[in-house]
């Protein structure tokens, strides 16, 4: 019990910090944010309602004199309301319902990938670390070169032979144009047909870190006492690779998930750039461009709470397949 | 700890990975330090458009005519730099909130920790990104880029500092200089950074990596520094320069390259470092082919007397540079039902004679000669050295049962008493039924004394004494007939090691089974055991009944090792052999 609350506190902690990173970045920032947020919406003609200038005062700091403690808890208010201002480059789209329609695109692409990736890191990390010796171990430098190349460029050369060269997958886009999206076969098959090479993409560049990880905690594993009982024991090889060794090396991978994820979700953001996907990465570098403060700051947020949630989740497993987590509270 | 030490741990060992390593990063090092000097200037623009590599230009050139060769060499040694820095910035970052948090303890710790662990989870690139949108490009110079990177860079690598600088210091010479009233900087400096050396070394190269990469991936966006060039910003260019739709491979292949090879020359350079940290994961040498016995021995015949397993000239070395002959020449004979005694001092290989009689040697240990022969009840002869796999694995437990020195790791954390039982049955009783096996489980549980409804527990809520009854409980399970026993009880007091033996002799008469019992412990064998036999530097020196050896042993180095143990009467051994029950069992 004591594992499951703090794990909860921990995860409240790290989204209070996450809020008020928000609310203090822009006010820590030369220049006037909000002068020139509404100086671009008057350009495309919207008109300035109080309303909607005070949710920006509050994202983005007010020239005013008002206390900073009555605009942090204003802003804190605003946020649990859902709202987080009106986006400009989307205008006159409030920023909730922009981040709403890109980011079903990215948690499935984002999520089936690091899936993905993870399950055939372990499985491989689990055979080379228990095969040590044998011409397996030469996949661990190789997965190396492949960690070390940036997420970005090998969805360029991605690009470059299956859609420019060869043809096989479409250039750019999360779905065929012609289509609109809905719930039949038809839209689904192209969403996946486009989503391969950035799944791809994803899968191949993050598949050699949870390889490495898995494979020295296997190598480690092995040594170990219960590892020695089991062949003793006369158990079958495949049991005490699976049963023994890798049910225990795999507790620190799925512990260390939570620092490989947030590198999946930055590597993910530059990969939908790439391919013009229609998620919430695209969505934030359009901000950025646009100087579409509010936007921006509703993408880092609902970014973090989608890796703290999904971290936390992680960690309630975690608590499942180790039961020494449950009694000592570590 | 003196330099020497110092040094040897520090340093990777020369190693394939590392030269490789070394090679990538020094070919990306001097070609980012000189390759500004020989080229041309990177911005001038010719009006030749985009040209394939060829002629003067060996990469060709950008839309606007610019040499790519050039434009890489200066945009290398951007990349580095920021990479530097960063990696500075970071591993200082990682050190003060790592080290000096852990090594302060207390809320100080609690704080750092929770700071690092905060930042840790708060995805860095999202956060770069917006950072980034709220500084005017003009204003986005290099270091405040590398600063944000740093701030969002530093606290994976806190973390593990944190964890070893922890292990750290409980070590004895550290808590040996804080007794002494060194000062806490001193201690820091002098007993626990040179040991935290290898970790900051890795944690730096983890941090470069890591920061080059970032800031390709800032600068791809558009978002990097306005003042420099970097390996980000060509591809960017290269991106929006639709590089990619007119196939210029050679615009943005060669950027992305260098960053990958240099990233793969610091994860070499890793590989090697970590193998100083964990020492486990040093290359093993591979497998060496199977060395036929040099001595040919013919598998034993049962002897006269009951014998139940015979070993004759049992050899066994420890390849190496220099060989080590951990069993030498070593013959034997384990009657049924008897407990033979082995004794010697840590080190004589007797360890190593149990696992080569179940044949759980891993090289580089290996049987150079003699042979295992185990005599089963039905009156076949098993020589054990010449088990196929699967005869082996099919041996294993069920004839020959092993309770390993050490309980506390023989048994899987992470899985339940019962199915670690379980497991053993459903291998090698397959048509046993799931409540045939419960209830065997529940018998051998009976038999050692643990409550059967501690069958359901996980090891680590057992008592040690309670893990090594388990143990005891699961070596029965297929009704043995020889048990092995190394140094079983040696982690637990004396009373529950004498209650556990006791009851250990008590079933051995009913369930008729054979003990190889090992210990260093030469009186607690006198009280025990029926038959003794006294292993130095890998030989049985003197092997006898327990009253001989008591009484009259042969052997000086036996005597050595009686004479070692102080009675309690003050006369020698009076004090063991004292119950006229165990006296019986002595032939």
């Amino acid at each position: 019990m004591r594992y499951y609350v703090r794990k909860f506190v921990f995860y409240l902690v790290a989204l209070w910090a996450a809020l008020t990173l928000n609310f203090v970045i822009p006010r820590l920032m030369p220049g006037n944010p909000v002068d020139i947020l509404l100086a671009k919406l008057q350009q495309r003609g919207g008109s300035i309602d109080p309303a909607a200038r005070r949710s920006f005062e509050l994202l983005l700091g007010t020239g005013g004199d008002e206390s900073i403690v009555s605009q942090y808890f204003a802003y804190l208010g605003n946020i649990f309301r859902g709202d987080l201002g009106v986006s400009v480059s989307a205008f006159p789209a409030p920023v909730s319902e922009v981040i709403a329609s890109s980011l079903p695109w990215t948690v499935v692409l984002v999520g089936i990938a690091t899936l993905l990736s993870f399950l055939v890191g372990i499985a491989l990390g689990a055979l080379v670390g228990w095969k040590r010796g044998t011409w397996l171990d030469s996949l661990v430098p190789a997965t190396t070169v492949l960690s070390a190349v940036p997420y970005f460029w090998l969805a360029l050369i991605l690009v470059a032979v299956f859609a420019s060269a060869l043809g096989w997958f479409p250039l750019a886009g999360g779905y065929d144009v012609i289509l609109t999206p809905a719930w039949d076969a038809e839209f689904l098959s192209s969403a996946i047909y486009h989503g391969t090479l950035p799944a791809l993409t994803i899968v191949v560049s993050s598949v050699g870190g949870w390889l490495l990880g898995m494979r020295n905690m296997m190598v480690s594993a092995m040594s170990e006492d219960y590892v020695l009982t089991a062949q003793a024991k006369g158990l079958r090889d495949s049991r005490i690779m699976i049963r023994y060794a890798t049910r225990n090396a795999v507790l620190p991978s799925v512990a260390g998930f939570a620092i490989s994820l947030g590198f999946v979700v930055s590597g993910s953001i530059i990969t939908e750039q790439v391919f013009s996907y229609p998620g919430i990465g695209s969505k934030l570098l359009q901000a950025v461009q646009n100087n579409d403060y509010a936007l921006m700051q509703g993408i880092f947020l609902v970014i973090t709470v989608a890796v703290l949630g999904a971290n936390l989740v992680v960690d309630l497993l975690y608590a499942l397949i180790d039961p020494r987590t449950r009694v000592s509270g570590g | 700890m003196s330099t020497v030490d110092v040094k040897r741990r520090v340093l990777p060992r020369w190693s394939p990975k590392l030269a490789i390593g070394l090679g990538l990063i020094g070919v990306v090092v001097v070609f980012g330090l000189v390759g500004p000097l020989v080229v041309g200037d990177p911005n001038t623009v010719r009006d030749i458009g985009l040209t394939p590599p060829g002629g003067s230009f060996w990469l060709g050139t950008t839309q606007t005519g610019q040499d790519v060769v050039a434009q890489i060499a200066y945009a290398t040694r951007g990349s580095l730099q920021i990479g530097l820095v960063v990696g500075v910035l970071a591993t200082v970052l990682s050190a003060v909130f790592g080290i000096v948090g852990s090594y302060a303890g207390g809320i100080v710790d609690e704080a750092f920790s929770l700071f690092s662990n905060v930042m840790l989870v708060i995805p860095g690139l999202p956060l770069v990104i917006v950072i980034a949108g709220f500084v005017p490009a003009a204003q986005r110079g290099s270091w405040t880029i590398a600063i944000v990177l740093a701030i969002t860079g530093w606290a994976a690598s806190a973390r593990v500092l944190r964890a070893q600088t922890l292990s750290l210091r409980n070590r004895d010479y550290v808590a040996a200089a804080r007794v002494a009233g060194e000062r806490t900087w001193r201690v820091i400096t002098v007993e626990i950074l040179p040991n935290l050396l290898p970790v900051l070394a890795s944690q730096f190269v983890f941090a470069v990596v890591l920061a080059i990469l970032s800031e390709a991936g800032l600068s791809f966006l558009g978002l990097g520094a306005s003042n420099s060039s970097t390996l980000g910003t060509m591809l960017y260019y290269a991106q929006n320069g639709f590089a990619l739709q007119r196939e210029a491979w050679w615009w943005f292949v060669p950027p992305g390259l260098v960053i990958a090879l240099f990233g793969c020359g610091l994860s070499l350079v890793n590989f090697s470092i970590d193998e100083i940290i964990n020492p486990r994961l040093r290359d093993v040498p591979r497998k060496p082919g199977k060395v036929a016995a040099t001595v040919e021995v013919v598998p034993a015949t049962r002897g006269s007397d009951d014998a139940v397993l015979t070993v004759s000239g049992l050899s066994v070395v420890y390849q190496g540079e220099k060989p080590v002959h951990a069993v030498r020449d070593v013959s034997l004979t384990l009657r049924r039902g008897e407990i033979l005694g082995l004794a010697g001092e840590s080190g004589c290989g007797k360890t190593t004679l149990a696992y080569a009689v179940n044949r759980l040697h891993k090289p580089p240990a290996e049987v150079t000669a003699g042979a295992v022969t185990f005599h089963d009840r039905d009156g076949t002869d098993v020589d054990v050295l010449g088990l196929g796999v699967e005869e082996l694995r099919v041996f294993r437990w069920s004839k020959l049962s092993m309770v390993f020195q050490g309980a506390m790791n023989a048994l899987s954390p992470v899985t339940s008493v019962a199915a670690q039982l379980d497991d053993v049955l459903v291998t090698h009783r397959p048509e046993m039924s799931r409540e045939e096996r419960r209830k065997r489980c529940v018998e051998v549980f009976t038999l050692v004394g643990v409550p059967p409804e501690r069958l359901g527990a996980y090891p680590h809520e057992l008592s040690g004494g309670m893990r090594q009854r388990v143990m005891i409980a699961m070596a029965l399970l297929l009704d043995p007939q020889v048990m092995i026993m190394d140094e079983p009880t040696t982690a637990l007091d004396v009373v529950v090691q004498r209650g556990i033996l006791l009851e250990i002799l008590k079933f051995r008469d009913s369930l008729g089974f054979a003990v190889v019992f090992i210990t260093h412990d030469l009186p607690l064998l006198l009280e025990v055991a029926d038959r003794i036999a006294v292993m130095r530097d890998g030989e049985v020196v003197e092997l006898g009944s327990a009253e001989e050896l008591n009484v009259d042993p042969q052997h000086p180095y036996t005597r050595e090792l009686l004479e070692s143990f102080p009675s309690l009467t003050g006369e020698r051994g009076g004090f063991v052999r004292g119950t006229p029950a165990l006296d019986g069992g002595v032939r």
